[in-house]
C-alpha cells in the first residue's frame, strides 16, 4: 500500500539530519565551541552563537519526557493509526526529539519511560526514526 | 508612566458563534466600527491599528492584510500592525504609541469565520506532521500530560475549570454554550481529542470579530463610558517549542508577566476582584493560576473547590464563559469582558449582587500565544 502520511521536506539547516536517518543513524549538530548537541538544527547555537559546529551521531537512547495520545483522525494517513502516541523524547545526549512511541500499548506510555530508537523504512528515500521500550 | 494613564474606551462585538454567509473581512469591519462607536470617537480619530493574526483566507476571499482592513474602514492611520503569528503584545505596542506620542487612539481587533473554513494543517509544513502531531491541542496534551506526571494535576482539576465556566456560559445568552449545561459527570463523558484533553477541555472555534480602542486616561474622561484604566501590565516570552520545552510545567510566561504587572499596579493577589484569563485549554486556565501565585503546585483542584470560580465564587474567572464556553477571539475574548466587568456593562452575567459576587474594581486578565511560549498580563481598574 501506498504511504500516505505527510513526509518530512528537509531543508538547509536540517538536510543533514534526513540524510542521515536514511543510514538509519540518527546525527545532530554539536556546538564546537560549547559543546551543546542541539535540535532543531539551526544555523547558529542558541546558548553561545557560534555557527560552528559539527552533525555527530548519537547513542538512540533516551526517555519519553512527555507524550499525548491522539484519539481524533487529523489526517486520513492516521486513520488505521488511532490512537496513536506523540512523544517528546529525551536523547541520553541532551536534545529533545519528537517521534512516536511504537510497539507498547498507549496505556502503557508513561513519562520518563526508557526507549531506543527503531528505524521505519516508509519509503525507498526515507526512514523514520521512531522509539520503542528499551529493556 | 503608564499606571493608570491609558484607558480603555470602547469595545466591539459582531454576531458571533455560527454565523453563515459573512466574510472574515466583514467580521474586521463590523467590530471595528461597532468599537469605533462605543467609544464615542469617528474614523477621523483613528490614528493606530493594530489586528490580530490573519488566518489563511477560505477559498473566495481575499486575505485580510492591515491595509486592506484599513482601507475599507476608510481609515489611513499613522501606525498600521498585524501579528504574523501570536507573539500578543498589540496593547504594549498601543500603548508605547500613545505614550511616544506617536498615536492618540489605537484600535485593536481581530476578526474569523473559522467555522465556515476547513483548514487543515497543509498549508505550512511542519516535521510533526511526519509524525502525526496535529493541531495545537495536540501540543498542549503533552504539556498537559507532564503536569500530571510531575505534579498530579489531571481531569479531576481540569473539569472544575470547564464546568464553572460553562456555568457562567448560562447567564450569556451571546455564548455558544448557553442552554447547554454541562455536570462534571458530563465532562467526563466527552470524548478524549488529544489524551489526556478531552473535547470539554478545548477551547471553540468562533465567526465572529472582537475590537477595543485605547487612549490617554485624560482623553478617556471626556468620552461616554466609566473609566477602565491600564493598572499594569507585563509580557514574558519563554518562547521554546513545546517539543524541546523546558516549561510545559511552569513557570509559564504568566508568572514574570504576571509580576511584573502587578508591580506595576502597585498591588497583589489580594486586591483582584476577579480574572479573565486566556483559556485556549483548561490546563492553560491552571498553569496560568499556578503561575500567577494562586496556589502551590497541584493545589488547583482544591484551590478551586475551596474558592469558587463560578457565579457565587470568591474569584470568578472566565465570567462570559471564556473561549471554552463563549467564543474564540484569541485574547480578545478575555480582555474585552474585563473591560465590560469594569464598566458595569456586561448584562446578565455582570458581577454583583446577580451573580452573588463583588462589584469589581480590579480584574488581572492574560493572552497567551503558540503553545505556552507567549503571555501577557494587563491588569485593569475601574477609575
Amino acid at each position: 500500500m501506498e504511504y500516505n502520511k505527510p513526509l518530512p521536506h528537509p531543508n538547509a539547516d536540517n538536510k543533514p539530519f534526513w540524510d542521515a536517518c536514511r543510514l538509519h543513524e540518527l546525527r545532530f549538530q554539536k556546538c564546537r565551541q560549547c559543546g551543546l548537541v542541539r535540535w532543531p538544527a539551526a544555523f547558529i547555537c542558541p546558548d553561545c552563537h557560534s555557527d560552528q559546529s559539527e552533525w555527530i551521531a548519537v547513542s538512540g537512547r533516551g526517555k519519553v519526557y512527555s507524550f499525548t495520545v491522539y484519539h481524533q483522525v487529523f489526517h486520513p494517513g492516521f486513520e488505521q493509526d488511532v490512537p496513536y502516541v506523540t512523544a517528546s523524547i529525551e536523547l541520553e545526549e541532551g536534545p529533545r526529539l519528537l517521534s512516536n512511541v511504537v510497539n507498547c500499548p498507549p496505556g502503557e506510555v508513561y513519562c520518563e519511560m526508557p526507549v531506543k530508537v527503531i528505524w521505519e523504512d516508509v519509503t525507498p528515500e526515507v526512514s523514520l526514526p521512531k522509539f520503542e521500550q528499551a529493556g | 508612566m503608564i499606571k493608570d494613564n491609558y484607558a480603555i474606551v470602547g469595545i466591539g462585538s459582531t454576531p458571533q458563534g455560527k454565523v453563515n454567509d459573512r466574510t472574515t473581512m466583514s467580521f474586521y469591519l463590523e467590530a471595528c466600527r461597532n468599537a469605533i462607536q462605543d467609544a464615542g470617537l469617528t474614523k477621523d480619530d483613528i490614528d493606530g491599528l493594530i489586528l490580530y493574526r490573519q488566518f489563511p483566507p477560505i477559498a473566495g476571499e481575499e486575505e485580510t492584510a492591515s491595509y486592506d482592513v484599513a482601507h475599507l474602514l476608510g481609515l489611513s492611520p499613522t501606525m498600521l500592525s498585524q501579528e504574523a503569528n501570536c507573539a500578543r503584545t498589540h496593547l504594549y505596542h498601543a500603548i508605547a504609541a500613545i505614550e511616544a506620542g506617536l498615536c492618540k487612539h489605537v484600535l485593536v481587533c481581530y476578526a474569523d469565520n473559522t467555522r465556515l473554513s476547513s483548514r487543515s494543517a497543509s498549508h505550512v509544513m511542519k516535521d510533526g506532521y511526519v509524525f502525526g502531531q496535529f493541531a495545537v491541542a495536540g501540543e498542549y496534551a503533552m504539556a498537559a500530560q507532564r503536569g500530571m506526571h510531575e505534579f498530579g494535576t489531571g481531569p479531576e482539576t481540569w473539569a472544575e475549570i470547564a464546568v464553572a465556566q460553562r456555568q457562567w456560559a448560562q447567564l450569556n445568552p451571546a455564548a455558544y454554550m448557553y442552554g447547554q449545561p454541562m455536570t462534571h459527570e458530563d465532562y467526563f463523558n466527552t470524548r478524549y481529542i488529544t489524551e489526556p484533553l478531552r473535547i470539554a477541555d478545548c477551547c471553540l472555534l468562533s465567526d465572529g470579530g472582537r475590537a477595543y480602542v485605547v487612549t490617554t486616561a485624560e482623553r478617556a474622561k471626556d468620552l461616554p463610558h466609566p473609566v477602565v484604566t491600564v493598572m499594569g501590565m507585563g509580557q514574558h516570552n519563554p518562547s521554546t517549542n513545546i517539543n524541546q520545552s523546558d516549561w510545559m510545567t511552569g513557570p509559564t510566561g504568566a508568572k514574570k508577566a504576571g509580576s511584573t504587572a502587578l508591580n506595576m499596579a502597585g498591588i497583589s493577589l489580594e486586591d483582584v476582584d476577579a480574572c479573565q484569563l486566556y483559556d485556549c485549554f483548561t490546563y492553560t486556565v491552571e498553569m496560568t493560576l499556578q503561575d500567577l501565585g494562586f496556589f502551590e503546585p497541584g493545589q488547583c483542584g482544591d484551590w478551586i473547590r475551596e474558592t469558587g470560580i463560578g457565579p457565587g465564587g470568591k474569584m470568578p474567572i472566565n465570567t462570559s464563559g471564556g473561549q471554552l464556553s463563549e467564543a474564540y477571539f484569541m485574547g480578545l475574548t478575555p480582555f474585552t469582558e474585563a473591560v465590560l466587568q469594569l464598566m458595569g456593562r456586561a448584562g446578565t452575567h455582570q458581577l454583583g449582587p446577580e451573580t452573588r459576587t463583588k462589584v469589581p474594581e480590579i480584574i488581572l486578565t492574560t493572552d497567551n500565544g503558540a503553545i505556552l511560549q507567549t503571555n501577557s498580563c494587563a491588569i485593569l481598574r475601574r477609575n
